[in-house]
């Protein structure tokens, strides 16, 4: 039974795929993409009704078929204004989305509902399982993040999402389905040893200075939100100054380069796990570094944005067969 | 979606909710059922405000075997509303107790519903229609509240929205109800509760029960007259034809049960009167009528052998009956040996000094007419008295009423006139039924209530029938063409409630009025009355196909209507009145001059006015800089602070400048 259900879910997925194309962001919920069925409760009543209609009749209580008829029509009036709950709403989704093997991945949406009324319990869904339930005031705006559970590193498509409500009386399912080509960038999960050792990561220009902890101060840099904190500089900020923080130069003078091909003695994966927590540490500690794949290379850049492009570098990275 | 939690205030409304539509069926649950359910909901409702959850499920299940088990000791079934709706309100509270995920709140809410139509069933009252709605209404609102998301709605917030469903429902219920084809025949059949008390006569009649009748206000029927109405004098409405006598007591005779020797509509005699009555229920099999019924509309009813209109199911709904009556005070009839001599029956031995009188009167006036005229003349002269409040009579009830008493009221004359009759071997019967009636002026009909039930005697004439002789009135005769009983017994009572000219007399006939209006519409809707409709609106002959393709246009026309009324709900802010306020500003400002360009922002324009007039400057910055904020901000457009703001923003004026 479940599986026929989904089975019939994902027919209906891959033909409002087809029939509504991709959307472009932001989105309006219109009428002609939203879709309604009765819930289990909403069956339930219609049995529900049909037994009251029935007693109406047979005991020849007009009174008894009238509230029939009442509840009947209950429950039509609430069919629509649970699609109305959907109708008009506005939808943007965040198209990148970020996230590590084993953790999960915050798709970022903004609900924006600009009629008078209040929208109750719109939930949202990526994939399976990933959902939240919000409600949107009327005239407001309502940022969200659905946690996409992310198994395994890679690139994940998600064609797809889904804007649905079960608002005012449970009876009923409105849906709607978002066409957008959401990116999610999984990258490995971290692993192996905290710090570049030296032997790898040092490899040609930092062979003669093993040391850490010796990096010259170079200058303040503005601040832009994702440093950590302990490279604020607090004096210039307790002195009414702009927000700066204070940037280190190696005391070598170069960057860090970090290579795919300098971890000879691991598979795969565990290379790019590997390269993925020598790039959160690096970041962590503010020490420039660069990003040397096979057949791609990130020079040094800022950080925040740089360690973005690294880790969707490394999600995206294909083995070598056999490599 | 995941449920959201039960907290106390949504095991607060479930409990609510159901107390509620419990109470609209309390007369029809034995005491324990609703106790039970009450004390399930305390529990549950103490265990959620000590912050626990439902108890064990063990306890539960107990509760529910041992529920059922007592329900079916009693019932023995659960077909019929008494046994069902029993079950459905111990359903609730066991569920109530179960409680723990809004899942189990919707159940209850569903019960609720479902209580709410079992007592529809049994009762026709407007005031419960309207409280049930009600119900209804705060049901709804409980389910609007069951939402995952905060902030959800609020209860204050539910109940508009819950309002608001329901006003939208109503057209939609209303055009199924109206459209809906009606069954002639019931689908199947139920166990009928005949437990409720019913007022009214009874197939006996001692003499004392009618003084009991006569102070009870409630009406037994109503009557509409198509054309002519009776002449006071003959207002008999003919109920069950009493014919056995014990000495005490008159009965209907075995015989006389409907079904036997049924007899064929009679050709129309003059005077005939055509009405429509509509009974209240009394539990009984026979219909009242005027003297003699002719013609009805009622499917399996016939006449019996004694002229009553009968049928095989009792009277335990409204019903109306058309019918055509000859009303001349005579209910012909062949002469028929077996029947005139139960109508001489008479205990051996019983009332001695009524059957003497009877014989010395009957030998001095030999004509049965003369007889009659005597014993009535009796009746006139000697110092008889009409009282609701006789003493109590002994072992001969009749010798002591005529003789040593002579007090009484209709029972007891007619019985004692009745037994002087067959005493002197005239067949006679008692006939209880009702007289006279008011006619109320707010709506074309008569009411009949209990208080005008009567006794009078039918007397067997060759070649005539049998002949309607009222003794009572033979007391103060003038009384009989106003209502006697009434003036009387009011009076003695101290009852002025229903003297003409009283404004609380006026306020009860005009609501009867109403609750005619109600029955003749409402209640007694059915096809016939559909068909009629139907046809006032120019649809003839309706059958299925075009009912079906009605109930189509209707729902589609109501689906347009409520769609258009949920688009107007969700049209984007140019309804807001901020908006429209601040639009209107524009429109002002450009009258004074100074329109605002397409592409300007409000903070732009506001810059702008300031720069060309200088002594609007510091009010319309602070006016349209507030706008920006609120109307990009994230707040709420309907928050006080909007609301303030539209007001300001339709208050400014630009003077025109010098």
């Amino acid at each position: 039974m479940k599986r026929l259900r989904l089975a019939a879910a994902w027919r209906l997925r891959t033909w409002a795929g087809r029939r509504h194309g991709i959307d472009t962001l932001p989105l309006t919920v219109q009428l002609r993409r939203i879709y309604i069925l009765p819930t289990g409760s909403g069956l339930v009543l219609g049995v529900m009704v049909v037994a009251m209609l029935l007693a109406g009749l047979n005991y020849n209580s007009n009174l008894g078929l009238a509230f029939g008829f009442l509840m009947a029509s209950i429950a039509m009036t609430a069919m629509h204004h649970c699609h109305r709950n959907l109708l008009g709403l506005k939808v943007d989704i965040g198209l990148d989305a970020d996230g590590m093997a084993g953790a999960s991945a915050p798709i970022g949406f903004v609900l924006l509902n600009d009629s008078a009324a209040a929208r109750h319990d719109i939930e949202v869904r990526c994939g399976d399982g990933a959902e939240v339930v919000t409600a949107v005031a009327g005239g407001a705006a309502r940022k969200l993040e659905v946690a996409l559970p992310t198994p395994v590193r890679g690139v994940l498509d998600l064609r797809q999402c889904e804007l649905a409500t079960r608002w005012p009386l449970g009876w009923f399912r409105a849906w709607t389905y978002v066409q957008a080509p959401i990116r999610v960038h999984v990258a490995p999960r971290p692993g192996g040893s905290s710090l570049p050792p030296a032997s790898a990561a040092l490899h040609g220009e930092r062979a003669q200075s093993g040391r850490r902890g010796d990096d010259d101060f170079a200058g303040l840099s503005p601040y832009t939100p994702g440093i950590p904190l302990k490279h604020l500089a607090w004096k210039t900020l307790a002195r009414g100054q702009p927000a700066a923080v204070r940037t280190y130069v190696d005391a070598s003078g170069s960057p860090v380069w970090l290579e795919y091909a300098a971890l000879p003695g691991l598979s795969g994966e565990a290379r790019l796990s590997q390269l993925c927590r020598w790039i959160l540490d690096s970041e962590a500690a503010g020490q420039p570094y660069g990003l040397r794949l096979p057949g791609l290379e990130l020079a040094v850049g800022q950080l925040g944005a740089h360690r973005t492009a690294c880790l969707r570098a490394l999600a995206a990275f294909v083995q070598e067969p056999g490599a | 979606m995941s449920d959201g939690t039960v907290t106390v205030q949504r095991l607060g409304w479930a409990v609510g909710c159901l107390v509620l539509a419990t109470a609209a069926n309390l007369e029809a649950l034995p005491v324990w059922v609703p106790v039970a359910a009450l004390l399930a909901g305390s529990v549950r409702l103490a265990l959620a405000v000590l912050g626990r959850g439902a108890p064990p499920k063990t306890l539960t299940l107990l509760a529910a075997v041992a529920a059922i088990a007592t329900l079916l000791l009693r019932f023995h079934t659960f077909n019929g509303i008494t046994a069902g709706t029993s079950l459905l309100c111990l359903m609730a509270g066991l569920k109530l107790l179960e409680t723990q995920r809004t899942r189990d709140i919707r159940v209850i809410v569903m019960i609720v519903y479902f209580l709410a139509l079992a007592a529809l069933l049994r009762s026709e009252s407007f005031w419960l229609l309207a409280y049930l709605i009600g119900v209804c209404w705060l049901a709804t609102a409980t389910l609007m509240q069951l939402t995952v998301a905060e902030p959800g709605p609020g209860w204050r917030g539910a109940l508009r929205a819950s309002a608001r469903l329901l006003l939208h429902a109503l057209p939609l219920a209303l055009f199924l109800w109206l459209l809906f084809p009606r069954l002639t025949e019931p689908l199947w059949s139920v166990a009928e509760d005949s437990g409720a008390a019913t007022t009214g006569l009874s197939d006996t009649m001692d003499p004392g029960d009618i003084s009991k009748l006569v102070l009870s206000d409630d009406i037994a029927f109503r009557v509409h007259f198509t054309g002519a109405v009776p002449p006071p004098r003959q207002r008999y409405w003919r109920g069950p034809v009493l014919e056995e006598f014990t000495g005490r007591i008159w009965r209907r005779s075995e015989r006389a049960r409907p079904g036997s020797d049924a007899q064929a509509p009679l050709p129309v005699t003059a005077p005939a009167y055509t009405y429509t009555i509509g009974l209240e229920p009394y539990q009984q099999h026979w219909i009242y009528a005027l003297d003699r019924a002719v013609r009805w509309d009622l499917p399996h009813a016939r006449l019996s052998d004694t002229g009553v209109l009968e049928r095989s199911d009792p009277v335990s709904q409204p019903l109306d009956v058309t019918m055509t009556s000859v009303a001349g005070g005579v209910i012909p009839e062949a002469p028929d040996r077996n029947r005139q001599r139960r109508a001489l029956q008479l205990p051996p031995g019983s009332n001695p000094r009524t059957a003497a009188l009877a014989q010395r009167l009957r030998a001095q006036h030999p004509e049965a007419r003369d007889f009659v005229a005597a014993v009535l003349g009796m009746l006139h002269t000697e110092a008889f008295f009409y009282t609701l409040t006789p003493p109590r009579l002994g072992d001969n009830p009749v010798d002591d009423f005529l003789f040593d008493s002579k007090r009484g009221f209709c029972g007891h004359y007619a019985s004692a006139f009745a037994v002087i009759m067959r005493a002197a071997g005239i067949p006679a019967r008692v006939v209880t039924g009702y007289l006279g009636g008011n006619e109320n002026p707010y709506g074309d009909y008569w009411i009949v209530r209990q208080s005008d039930a009567h006794a009078w005697v039918e007397v067997w004439f060759e070649g005539g029938g049998w002949l309607r002789i009222d003794p009572t009135a033979a007391i103060a005769s003038a009384r009989v063409e106003t209502q006697q009983r009434d003036d009387g017994a009011t009076a003695m009572l101290g009852v002025t409630l229903r003297g003409r000219g009283s404004w609380l007399a006026d306020l009860a006939l005009r609501v009867d009025a109403l609750r005619q209006i109600w029955r003749e519409r409402i209640l007694q809707f059915d096809q016939s009355a559909q068909q009629s409709l139907l046809e006032r609106l120019d649809i003839p002959a309706p059958d299925a196909g075009k009912l079906a393709l009605l109930v189509g246009i209707a729902i589609s026309l109501v689906f347009g209507w409520l769609s258009w009324q949920v688009r107007r709900d969700v049209s984007p802010a140019s309804r807001d009145a901020l908006v429209r306020a601040y639009a209107g500003l524009c429109r002002r400002l450009a009258g004074a001059g100074l329109p605002r360009a397409v592409h300007e922002g409000a903070e732009d324009y506001a810059e702008r006015i300031a720069r060309a007039r200088p002594d609007l400057a510091a009010g319309i910055r602070g006016l349209l800089r507030r706008y920006s904020d609120l109307r990009y901000g994230a707040a709420a457009t309907d928050s006080p602070a909007a609301r303030a703001l539209a007001r300001d923003l339709q208050a400014f004026r630009a003077p025109q400048q010098r």
